[in-house]
């Protein structure tokens, strides 16, 4: 007896062998976004997209002959927990790239982790300028900066909104910071005055100082920098204090989440984005299609976001024929990708260009497209 | 023009002083008598915001109904907390109830996001969003409205700890619990009673502040910390402190951020209540 269950448990284990050995590694990327705290939100709609989209790269065969796996971390808008969460996604789980984070204050500590172990990291989100300054050779930034973003649209604004005094209003830290430095000059040229500059915190949620101290700066428009939580409170809180004037943001002001928690104060609004679900290619058709099947929603900017990283991460792998992260580097160096919003090439220093950003206005509860750019070469 | 601003500063110091008055009023009560310090009294406001948003916008209830019905589960919720957990810890070290009500916080933190997800919600209201305006100074129904009750809640609560038997034996277990006890004042039921309180009065602030501040499950977290501000200025266990303390907050805020920098504005509580520690640590309020 005893020896016969010896002979079935050696036959078993031989079984398995060439079974474990057939089963392919699956190439394994990381994602870092924040999934609790003050931007979860927005966090989870980029986490569900990339979840989608990889689902449907695997129906149809995945990469390399190999499926992908997502290993999702929670960095929470937080510098510390994002550098974590990306040791964490390198040491522990071996991905090949990086997508994340969220907050430009994470991206910028955690490609910090992507330079120290060598692995190509992309951000879809961050769009604090400095970022690809540092000359970091393993990050890489699919969208635009926030100087882009102002040089593009910062000339158009005062013919958009009729007016010349602008206010800032907008989030403390290296995106808000990075808009109240680059709009001016672009606001400037074209005949406008900055009168006043506010800031808030991540965890504020009410605004009645700030937009107090601009209404008694009498702006003619007011530029704001904020994601859905605070956007919504935002405008809200700008009308009940009476205030009239136009209002401009960057951030989620065209997603259907903040329109819908805004209510009548989100109409109006002009968003400056890098993705608006109303925009006509069949790429984009095909996508909002999937994503109000199956996540019940427009996409916002950040599903976006969402598809043109992991869209253009597994492209790299793709053409590096390998799951080498120093040959997905170097093929993303070379990226020439076309997607939701037009063509995408990387600079030197690693910022895409020469995709599409938009003007949306908010009308009857739809954003609205009402100025189109094309990111030239910096 | 410069003098309506600065009626629009103080308005909204006021607006938001009394909410920071409300929760730190519980959370001095709950330090006091029960000597815990409570890291969960903000996921009490969270609770208060998320209850209301749930029972107008699903039960369908009305939004004057939906207000104290909030108030009464999240009650409900303090007492099953006070009868299982605190009340077992009576005698313990300040530690070991300080390292609970951090526990507490994260778990109620993360049921909430279990639960409801990380959207922002909010609260609808039957007011009308159009703007009133006096000379120059803009506010809303709902502004007023919160005003007011946050007001009337913080006169009541005042009422019931000066006036009433029950406060009376709060008061008394405050200044010496084996002698209250000895004079028959039943301690545990005093101890109920206060967590029941000051729970109450965190979540009426979170569902009437609700309908212009969006809910979402970690907004408890800051105002844990400004309810702490409000405390400390005021004097640990100091009634009186924690109503003029959070008016004081509302205010500096207000008008740090106003005529200051609005980059400071929450400095401006945590630089006082350094300065409150190093020359006052008994408090502003409290005889020492």
């Amino acid at each position: 007896m005893q020896a016969l269950k010896l002979i079935v448990t050696a036959l078993a284990c031989a079984a398995l062998v060439p079974l474990a050995s057939a089963q392919q590694p699956t190439v394994r990327i990381g994602v870092v976004q924040p999934l609790t705290g003050p931007v979860a939100y927005d966090g989870n709609i980029y986490v569900n997209t990339v979840k989608m989209l990889v689902d449907d790269m695997n129906a149809k065969g995945g990469v390399l002959g190999r499926k992908i796996e997502l290993v999702i971390e929670d960095g929470a808008c937080n510098p510390a927990q994002s550098v974590n969460a990306a040791e964490k996604l390198v040491v522990r789980d071996k991905v090949v790239g990086l997508l994340g984070a969220f907050c430009s204050t994470s991206t910028a500590a955690m490609m910090e982790v992507a330079k120290k172990y060598k692995i190509p990291h992309i951000t879809g989100i961050s769009t604090a300028a400095q970022l690809t300054e540092q000359g970091n050779p393993y990050f890489f930034r699919a969208v635009a900066t926030t100087p882009m973003l102002g040089n593009s649209f910062g000339g158009e604004l005062p013919a958009l909104v009729k007016g010349k005094r602008f206010a800032f209003l907008t989030l403390n830290d290296d995106w808000g910071r990075s808009m109240v430095a680059s709009y001016p000059a672009s606001l400037q040229k074209a005949g406008g005055e900055v009168v006043a500059q506010e800031f808030f915190q991540q965890s504020d949620l009410q605004f009645l100082s700030q937009i107090t101290k601009i209404k008694a700066a009498n702006p003619d428009a007011i530029i704001l920098a904020a994601n859905t939580q605070q956007a919504a409170a935002l405008s809200k809180q700008i009308r009940e204090l009476g205030v009239t004037v136009p209002l401009i943001g960057e951030g989620s002001w065209t997603s259907d989440s903040y329109i819908k928690l805004a209510g009548p104060s989100a109409e109006g609004v002009i968003g400056l984005v890098e993705y608006v679900y109303t925009i006509k290619n069949p790429i984009n058709d095909a996508f909002v299609k999937e994503f109000q099947a199956k996540l019940k929603d427009n996409p916002s900017k950040f599903a976006g976001a969402a598809h043109n990283a992991i869209s253009i991460m597994v492209d790299a792998i793709r053409r590096a024929g390998s799951a080498d992260p120093e040959k997905i580097r170097e093929a993303l160096e070379k990226t020439d990708y076309n997607g939701l919003v037009g063509n995408i090439r990387f600079t030197d220093k690693h910022q895409a260009y020469g995709q599409t950003v938009y003007a949306a206005q908010v009308k009857n509860g739809v954003p609205q497209v009402v100025k189109t750019a094309t990111i030239a070469k910096p | 023009m410069q003098l309506a601003i600065l009626g629009q500063h103080l308005l909204n110091g006021v607006l938001i002083g009394c909410a920071y008055a409300l929760i730190a009023m519980g959370l001095t009560m709950i330090f006091g008598v029960m000597n815990i310090a409570n890291f969960a009294h903000g996921e009490f406001y969270m609770l208060g915001g998320f209850l209301a948003f749930y029972l107008v916008s699903l039960v369908g209830l009305n939004y004057f109904a939906a207000l104290p019905t909030a108030v009464l589960l999240v009650v409900a919720l303090a007492v099953v907390l006070q009868h299982s957990i605190f009340r077992r810890l009576r005698d313990a070290p300040t530690m070991t109830t300080t390292l609970v009500t951090i526990g507490l916080s994260i778990l109620l933190e993360n049921t909430a996001l279990l639960l409801w997800g990380p959207q922002p919600q909010s609260i609808p209201t039957p007011f009308p969003a159009k703007p009133l305006s006096f000379a120059g100074i803009y506010t809303t129904p709902l502004y007023l409205f919160s005003m007011a009750v946050t007001a009337a809640l913080i006169l009541i609560g005042h009422l019931v700890i000066r006036r009433t038997r029950m406060g009376k034996a709060m008061r008394a277990t405050f200044q010496n619990k084996e002698a209250s006890a000895l004079v028959g004042i039943r301690i545990d039921r005093i101890y109920m009673l206060t967590f029941i309180f000051g729970a109450a009065l965190a979540a009426a602030a979170g569902a009437v502040l609700g309908g212009f501040i969006p809910v979402e499950p970690t907004m408890g977290g800051v105002i844990t910390l400004k309810a702490f501000v409000v405390v400390i200025l005021g004097g640990m266990g100091s009634f009186v402190g924690a109503i003029v303390g959070g008016l004081l907050l509302g205010l500096a805020e207000a008008l740090g951020a106003g005529y200051l920098s609005s980059g400071w504005k929450d400095a401006i509580g945590f630089f006082a209540v350094i300065l409150v520690l190093l020359f006052r640590p008994e408090g502003l309020f409290k005889r020492a």
